[in-house]
């Protein structure tokens, strides 16, 4: 097994240029999500990675082996890549066996040692993603769930070197995506079969993915492990699309930023300031936590009254108003909230990213 | 000048709710690229050939010098053709689009008994070739001739074509906006028309050019009712075989005015975004108001087709008819229909498929204009093609004069935008990503064309060679100019039988013609009964 390096891949799509300049290297049996907004041009990505859409620069291989660069594009057919698209797409004419065999060579038949051979690798598949069961039913008799497992073991039958799947739990309900989501990225694993996932959700792609690809108008802005992607951003864009962020002013000291929550250890991102500059400071909610012991404390922390709560059962999201006459928000485990209006003594609990204030 | 009369009823993609980004993105990967090279040339040479009909007409009739040409056009009778012409499309139109509208919403937002076969029974009418209507009444009254007979047949048997789509359209528009209207002050009245109408109306306008392209082409009926239009000027004319310049300058003056119902059609149609649409419950009525709509809902059936039948079944069974009876000679004529009708359906399929398949998949200048061109035997009255066939046989290909060659490809050239119609759509409704998701999984493209592609769009192919050879049979005037001597087909032996009042040698020609271009229709509509193809 080798990796799949893409290197200043560009596509266009239309007249604009979906894909912009991006390098990145998948190992081999690693799971990869793509994550951007709609529009970002990650689908046109797996579409260039899958020898859909022909590069307009840069190339693509496996390996020692090049799949794509400009003019020369190896057919779908012929990259040993999976795809499995957003909504199933299980061929309606065909039955959930038959999909699941659509790759596999030995005719509908079944007669003979080919026939055998295909029967059970189709079975074997369909017992893999859990439908066993169901092979003789057309596809229109599965539900969402199902056709999505449909379509997952038709890509693997081929045993493909590289598993692209494009939102496939987007059409799904909440419960059934969160489910369904953690089985097949188990699955993956499992198989060992390096797996790219585009996603335009967050939470997605930081709790399945090994390494997280954060897209932007067709640029790669960051691409990292789930830990540094969301600790870590790579620019105020990012930090704002992977979470919640509260974002403050103050003035940049040797390292440290003096701001509405009183004197905030920084660490400065793309950029050097210099003493007394005016920078932006950002924290994630969580990192805001009450501090009663700090409350004789004039140096550390800063006062506060809690305005409101927005109750999310595991936790709470409090605003609260600083006597700065800021307000910051704040997530905290739901057990002992604070009330409505009750003072608090606020502290940051690990150092924050400063980035320059935008003109 | 696209005449694909489902493009009225169907929602416009653009204007619906943005797609989800990704299913567009990869939509649009394939029609960003450019179609290949030999499907844009099979397709132009297939336009090409549904174009020499209108180009050859257009020399022939320019031949003939201005001033003979203004010299014609100005004669009486010529105007009088022309204003029978135009005063009977403009009657039949208007009271197809009032009516045909009225039972759609009787049929679609009121509660009547048995909704599903008073629609049937409303597609029927499709399926009786004008003239065998015209027929089936003469049997009973003998002395019908003029305009009113044929204004009131025409109406009834093109009111499908406005009641169909109409009632799909209706079904598809949102109901909740008339509720919102409602609930904003309006009265049920205006609410209608503030609400739904416009979601209605670019379906009722492309059924109306329908209806009125079919009254401008009516040969058979307006012939057998002696109502001279400009379909019966200059079949006279050609006829009287040394005045044939005039049969041309007259067929151009037909082509320009169904191209004017064309582009007068284009600029009122107008495109409405819809409404993202919820079913809506049918109102109850009293039993006074639902007594009082059944003449409004019967009357199409009742006048196309119950009446038609009727007088064709009591000629049928008269004892002198069955005697008279030559077997044989009907045996030839059902071959012969049929295997025209099959020959037709064939050549149409194959012409249809490069320019159906160029369309479903790819936009740009090139192909909308090779689609339209495709579309042109929608707005070409059958005579004008057999017409312009005849001079184009006659002076470019001698020795397929009168020959079957050239009848079948009268009728391909007619009769190919049902097949463009109904296999555009079919190819166009494969989702591409089925064909991606076959390429990724080891298909080479013709590999990926033939096992999903292929099968996916079977049936409509199959629908579309069906319509073809429907139609083909029920066709009159271009036959009667081109088919060979000798041979004769169910609709010339009953047409000719007719004008000379042998009404009951006509009766079995009659009846096998509804056995077997009639009854596949009506089943065909039954499968379809929702759909707004014209059959």
């Amino acid at each position: 097994m080798s990796d799949l390096v893409v290197s200043g891949a560009s596509v266009t799509h239309g007249s604009t240029l979906a894909v912009d300049d991006v390098s990145m290297t998948i190992r081999s049996g690693e799971l990869v999500a793509v994550l951007g907004p709609s529009g970002c041009g990650k689908t046109s990505l797996l579409l260039a990675i899958a020898g859909l859409l022909p590069l307009r620069d840069g190339s693509i291989a496996i390996g020692s082996r090049e799949l794509s660069r400009p003019g020369r594009t190896v057919p779908p057919e012929k990259r040993g890549i999976g795809w499995v698209p957003q909504e199933a797409s299980l061929f309606p004419h065909l039955t959930v066996g038959e999909n699941i065999g659509f790759a596999v060579p030995g005719g509908r038949g079944g007669a003979g040692a080919r026939g055998r051979a295909r029967a059970e690798r189709i079975a074997e598949l369909a017992s893999l993603v859990g439908l066993g069961a169901l092979t003789n039913r057309a596809p229109n008799q599965l539900s969402g769930g199902q056709a999505q497992r449909v379509a997952l073991a038709r890509a693997l039958a081929p045993r493909p070197d590289v598993l692209l799947l494009d939102e496939p739990f987007a059409a799904l309900d909440t419960q059934l995506r969160t489910v369904l989501r953690r089985e097949v990225a188990e699955l993956l694993r499992a198989q060992g079969t390096t797996s790219i996932l585009v996603t335009h959700d967050q939470e997605e792609a930081l709790t399945l993915a090994d390494r997280v690809a954060v897209l932007r108008d067709g640029h790669l802005e960051q691409f990292g492990t789930p830990e540094e992607i969301y600790q870590q951003p790579a620019s105020d864009w990012v930090a704002r699309f992977v979470g919640d962020v509260v974002e403050l002013d103050g003035a940049w000291r040797g390292g440290r930023v003096t701001c509405a929550l009183g004197n905030v250890e920084a660490a400065a991102v793309g950029f050097t300031p210099a003493d007394g500059d005016t920078v932006r400071l950002m924290l994630r909610p969580e990192w805001i936590v009450p501090r009663p012991d700090l409350l004789a404390h004039a140096a550390a922390g800063a006062d506060a009254r809690v305005a409101s709560i927005s109750y999310a059962g595991h936790d709470a999201m409090l605003s609260c108003d600083l006597t700065a006459g800021l307000t910051v928000r704040m997530r905290m485990a739901a057990v002992d909230l604070p009330q409505v209006g009750e003072d608090l003594r606020l502290a940051v609990q690990r150092p924050g990213l400063a980035f320059p204030v935008p003109a | 000048m696209t005449l694909a009369p489902q493009t009225a009823a169907a929602p416009d993609p653009a204007a619906t709710a943005a797609p989800p980004h990704p299913r567009a993105d990869a939509r649009d990967a394939s029609s960003a690229t450019r179609p290949p090279l030999w499907l844009e040339v099979l397709a132009s040479l297939a336009a090409l050939a549904a174009s020499i009909p209108l180009v050859y007409l257009v020399v022939r009739g320019g031949e003939s010098g201005f001033d003979r040409i203004v010299e014609t056009l100005t004669r009486g009778r010529v105007l009088e053709y022309a204003a029978n012409s135009l005063g009977l499309a403009a009657a039949t139109t208007a009271t197809a689009l009032v009516l045909g509208t009225a039972v759609a919403f009787t049929l679609s937002r009121l509660r009547v008994p048995f909704p599903r076969l008073w629609l049937l029974a409303s597609a029927l009418p499709l399926a009786v070739p004008s003239f065998l209507a015209g027929y089936g009444w003469l049997v009973l009254a003998p002395s019908m001739q003029g305009f009113v007979p044929s204004w009131l047949l025409l109406s009834a048997v093109t009111m499908p074509y406005v009641t169909l789509p109409v009632a799909a359209a209706l079904r598809g528009a949102s109901g909740d906006l008339e509720g919102v209207a409602r609930t904003l002050g309006r009265g049920p009245l205006s609410a209608f028309f503030v609400a739904t109408w416009p979601q209605v109306r670019p379906a009722a306008i492309a059924g109306g050019l329908l209806v009125a392209l079919y009254a401008l082409s009516d040969f058979g009926l307006v012939a057998m009712m002696r109502f001279p239009t400009l379909t019966w000027g200059i079949n006279a004319a050609y006829s009287a075989s040394f005045d044939r310049a005039q049969a041309a300058i007259l067929a151009l003056l037909l082509v320009v005015l169904a191209l004017l119902v064309v582009l007068g059609e284009r600029t009122a149609r107008g495109r409405v975004p819809r409404a993202a649409a919820r079913a809506v419950a049918p109102r109850t009525i009293g039993r006074g108001m639902l007594l009082s709509l059944l003449p409004v809902v019967a009357a199409a059936p009742v006048v196309g087709v119950a009446i038609p039948l009727l007088g064709l079944a009591t000629r049928l069974v008269q004892a002198e008819t069955l005697r008279e009876l030559d077997v044989p000679r009907l045996l030839a004529a059902v071959g012969s229909t049929v295997g025209v009708a099959l020959a037709a359906a064939a050549l149409a399929v194959v012409l249809a498929l490069p320019i159906a398949a160029l369309a479903a998949r790819f936009r740009g200048r090139l192909v909308s204009a090779i689609e339209s061109v495709g579309y042109l035997g929608h707005a070409l009255p059958g005579i004008v093609v057999g017409l312009s066939l005849v001079f184009f046989s006659l002076a470019v290909l001698p020795a397929l004069y009168q020959s079957v060659a050239v009848l079948v490809f009268a009728y391909a050239v007619l009769f190919m935008p049902k097949a463009i119609g109904t296999m555009r759509s079919g190819l166009a409704d494969v989702p591409v990503a089925l064909v991606s998701v076959a390429r990724t999984l080891g298909d080479s493209p013709l590999r990926a064309w033939w096992r999903v592609t292929v099968p996916l769009a079977l049936p409509s192919v199959g629908i579309g060679a069906l319509l073809v050879a429907i139609a083909t049979m029920k066709e009159l005037p271009a036959t009667l100019l081109l088919r060979p001597t000798g041979i004769q087909t169910l609709a010339t032996e009953l047409w000719n039988r007719t004008v000379v009042f042998e009404f009951g040698a006509a009766a079995p020609y009659a009846a096998v013609l509804v056995l077997i271009a009639a009854v596949p229709a009506m089943v065909l509509s039954g499968i379809r009964s929702t759909a707004k193809e014209e059959l």
